[in-house]
């Protein structure tokens, strides 16, 4: 058993935790980063494998190592979720992400508030826990603003400082400049969403792509190759933690990433303190890292997973969790599709960068009049591959036929071969609302290769809300469809209850230590020496990826550390 | 063929398993007419690739290989210009899956094929493999909708998902995993495989791609150009 001291240690370096290493490593803090999966280069990403990465989902955490679980309601015993999204190495999911990176709206921070002013309390489901956010969309626009600069982002601005801009997003928040790359190149499936959005009369974009469209900071431009969601890309072009953040900590001289270990308990003391984190080393070793500051910025699971093994004496419901609030509210997008088929041309949405490509934003947040509708809030609308990837075996395990023919067979040949190169998907992120009954805990019955209880989910995103804004967003999927002049336009089917992609939840931060787990900066409430950073904080989950307000708000607790937390340990509120 | 999967398949060949006595192992099967193939097998000359693709023998038995091979057959047809799971090896890819990535998937195997086999069985009184096409997609029909009778575990369903999901890789993986012979599923559905460039000519055309031609994982698979067979 080794023990080593530090000041800082990180438990999970992806998004948040490459950021948090970097910046503390700059202000002259020893920084060791705790990493279960290997660190990777962007010479492992050569040639690209759809097999090996999308398929077998080498660059994710193998279901039956590291499993997790899930049950619709808390009646029910719960099975083994069949694949899982997120990242299992260092830089985390933006090495495979399909680098999506959005600014939430002003009223994504302030959705309860905004539901209130516009409808009226009664609007909001009754068993729905939503809340505004302990900050504000103007607190995190600087931080915005140095995620996109510092990590490199292509895209076109649609509000610079209130000025709107035709081409980029019009129902963005307003930002202090344009991006510091220009939008990537728009592929035939933009092109045709483009005018068919259009002829609607509504207002689509480039998506904002943590991408370069042009060489910037020692790194090339992208290659359009297609290899984006699912894959690490092989030219470095995609603006992951891994060639942004992780080579900057490295160069801080103050910086050590242990890989293949995994962290099992956060030990405090009698005073209340955390005083380190335990760890299992890739030779079954046990071991403690002793530190000052203990960061959390794993995948959402771990991070109640974590506090919830971490319970002392003190500690009895687990670590940072005298609110009671570790673990609920959980979180996840789920993504209603129609395919359009064409049968006058070829739309090889295998080219370009994968995942959304080109979207529209008039029907996500509260940028719509929701009067009469039997729902709040919205989704961000883009078009995609069929399964945001764009191989054949991804279209063929995702793209249903369309009714009347079968799944197999040479009807269903016949069908793939016309169609793999004459389609594009659309599809709805939805913002669902966060329900206090939707949780992660320990799995009684079923455990990991360390011999910990897997995290359990306890969700089912099938609510009245939920169901009546899907219904409403697949109209609006198939109108989009036909005026992209598909020939044929057909639903997907809907999935079971579970949590779709980006999670988010279960250390929901706030303005109440009584109501919340953390402050704005990821700051335990009980124990301040504690930070939990990710979109485990976050209280709602807007229609945009998570990403890029993941390492906004890593950015903002980088600072507040540095600059505050550093000479003075102790609340920072 | 790639060249680690020929001096896979050689050693294979060479261990007394080859196409002829898997094309036989249905039709005939006595053991001791099997040995008697295999042992012609095991005399003749080594060859270096097989026309058909139905390979097997490092997982798979002679019987359920046949079966696999004709249910997956079932699943892609292939036909003049469109090439199916034969002509793609599947059989060779799911075989070689389940000896290594998939081994945890033997056993589902096993009991999905006697389950298969017992359902078959009750209802045409005869193997998969003899049945004829029509009753064959009855049979996959019927485990496809869940009403097939005689299957626990797997499950009908589930049985069925499972091969049509490794049906879609031998076609569509890279041939290094041993399907998708010589871009077989590629030139099917169009698709060029690993390019690591496309040009703003390429994004803004409205036609087939055909500028290059189709990329591997080796270095030297480079197939015919994109455009469908």
């Amino acid at each position: 058993m080794a023990t080593e001291k530090t000041d800082v240690v990180i438990v999970g370096v992806g998004a948040a935790g490459g950021i948090l290493a970097a910046e503390l490593g700059k202000a002259g803090m020893k920084v060791i980063g705790l990493e279960r999966g290997p660190r990777l280069t962007t010479a492992d990403f050569s040639p690209h494998d759809e097999l090996r990465y999308f398929q077998r989902q080498e660059l994710r955490p193998n279901v039956k190592r590291q499993p997790v679980t899930w049950r619709p309601n808390a009646r029910e015993r719960a099975n083994l979720l069949p694949i899982l999204n997120y990242g299992n190495q260092a830089g985390g999911g933006t090495v495979h992400y399909g680098t999506l990176s959005w600014r939430f709206h002003e009223d994504d921070f302030r959705p309860r508030s905004q539901t209130m002013e516009r409808y009226g309390a009664s609007a909001i489901p009754e068993d729905s826990s939503l809340v505004d956010w302990p900050l504000t969309y103007a607190d995190l626009e600087p931080y915005y603003d140095r995620a996109e600069y510092e990590l490199g982002v292509s895209g076109k601005a649609g509000n610079v400082q209130g000025r709107k801009i035709d081409g980029g997003n019009l129902f963005e928040a307003p930002r202090r400049r344009e991006y510091p790359l220009p939008p990537l190149l728009a592929d035939q499936s933009g092109i045709l969403f483009e005018a068919g959005a259009r002829k609607l009369g509504y207002h689509p974009f480039s998506s904002p792509r943590a991408i370069l469209s042009q060489p910037y900071q020692q790194r090339p431009g992208c290659s359009y190759c297609g290899f984006c969601q699912s894959f690490g890309c092989h030219i470095g072009a995609k603006s992951s933690i891994l060639v942004t953040k992780l080579p900057e900590a490295d160069a801080t001289g103050n910086f050590k990433l242990l890989t293949g270990t995994m962290s099992y308990r956060v030990n405090s003391d009698s005073s209340g303190r955390v005083t380190g984190v335990s760890y299992y080393g890739p030779d079954g070793s046990d071991n403690t890292i002793e530190a000052e500051l203990v960061i959390l910025s794993p995948f959402i699971y771990d991070n109640t997973r974590l506090l919830l093994l971490s319970k002392t004496t003190n500690f009895p419901n687990g670590l940072a969790n005298s609110s009671g609030q570790v673990g609920r509210h959980l979180m996840a997008h789920i993504g209603p599709r129609v395919f359009a088929a064409f049968d006058d041309r070829f739309v090889n949405i295998y080219m370009g960068p994968s995942a959304q490509k080109h979207s529209l934003d008039d029907f996500n947040a509260d940028n719509f009049d929701h009067s009469g509708l039997a729902f709040i809030r919205g989704a961000q609308i883009s078009v995609t591959p069929a399964d945001l990837e764009a191989g054949p075996i991804g279209t063929a395990m995702s793209m249903n036929p369309p009714p009347g023919i079968p799944r197999w067979g040479a009807a269903y040949r016949d069908f793939l071969a016309k169609y793999f190169a004459r389609h594009a998907a659309l599809v709805a992120q939805t913002e669902n609302l966060p329900y206090a009954d939707q949780t992660i805990d320990l799995d009684p019955n079923v455990r990991d290769q360390w011999g910990l209880p897997a995290p359990r989910l306890t969700y089912n995103w099938r609510r009245p809300n939920e169901l009546a804004r899907v219904e409403f967003l697949f109209k609006k999927l198939e109108e989009l469809g036909r005026a992209m002049g598909a020939t044929h336009v057909w639903r997907a089917p809907l999935g079971p209850g579970s949590p779709g992609a980006h999670h988010e939840g279960g250390t929901r931060m706030g303005s109440d230590p009584k109501t919340s787990v953390v402050n704005r900066y990821g700051q335990s409430w009980d124990v301040p020496n504690l930070f939990v950073i990710g979109s485990s904080t976050y209280p709602s989950m807007s229609g945009f990826n998570p990403t890029l307000t993941i390492q906004a708000l890593a950015y903002m607790s980088a600072d507040a550390i540095v600059t505050r937390y550093k000479n003075n340990p102790g609340p920072l509120i | 063929m790639t060249k680690h999967d020929a001096a896979r398949r050689a050693f294979l060949v060479r261990a007394a398993v080859g196409a002829g006595a898997v094309a036989g192992a249905g039709l005939v099967p006595d053991a001791y007419t099997q040995n008697r193939e295999r042992q012609k097998e095991a005399n003749a000359p080594t060859p270096a690739h097989h026309a058909n693709g139905d390979e097997h023998g490092a997982f798979l038995n002679h019987d359920d290989a046949a079966t696999i091979a004709a249910f997956a057959e079932r699943i892609m047809p292939g036909a003049p210009g469109k090439p199916g799971a034969q002509d793609a090896g599947v059989l060779n890819y799911i075989d070689l899956a389940l000896s290594g990535a998939y081994a945890d998937l033997q056993d589902f195997y096993r009991r999905g094929l006697a389950q298969l086999d017992a359902y078959c069985r009750k209802t045409y009184n005869e193997p998969f493999l003899r049945l004829g096409a029509v009753q064959q997609d009855e049979v996959i029909t019927a485990l496809d909708e869940g009403k097939a009778t005689e299957f626990t575990w797997p499950t009908a369903q589930g049985f069925f998902d499972t091969v049509r999901t490794h049906t879609m890789e031998g076609m569509f993986a890279d041939p290094l995993y041993g399907g998708n012979k010589d871009f077989a599923g590629w030139r099917l559905v169009g698709f060029p495989g690993a390019q690591a460039i496309f040009t703003p000519t390429d994004l803004q055309s409205r036609q087939a791609f055909t500028r290059a031609p189709i990329i591997g994982l080796q270095p030297l698979a480079k197939g015919p150009s994109a455009e469908r067979a």
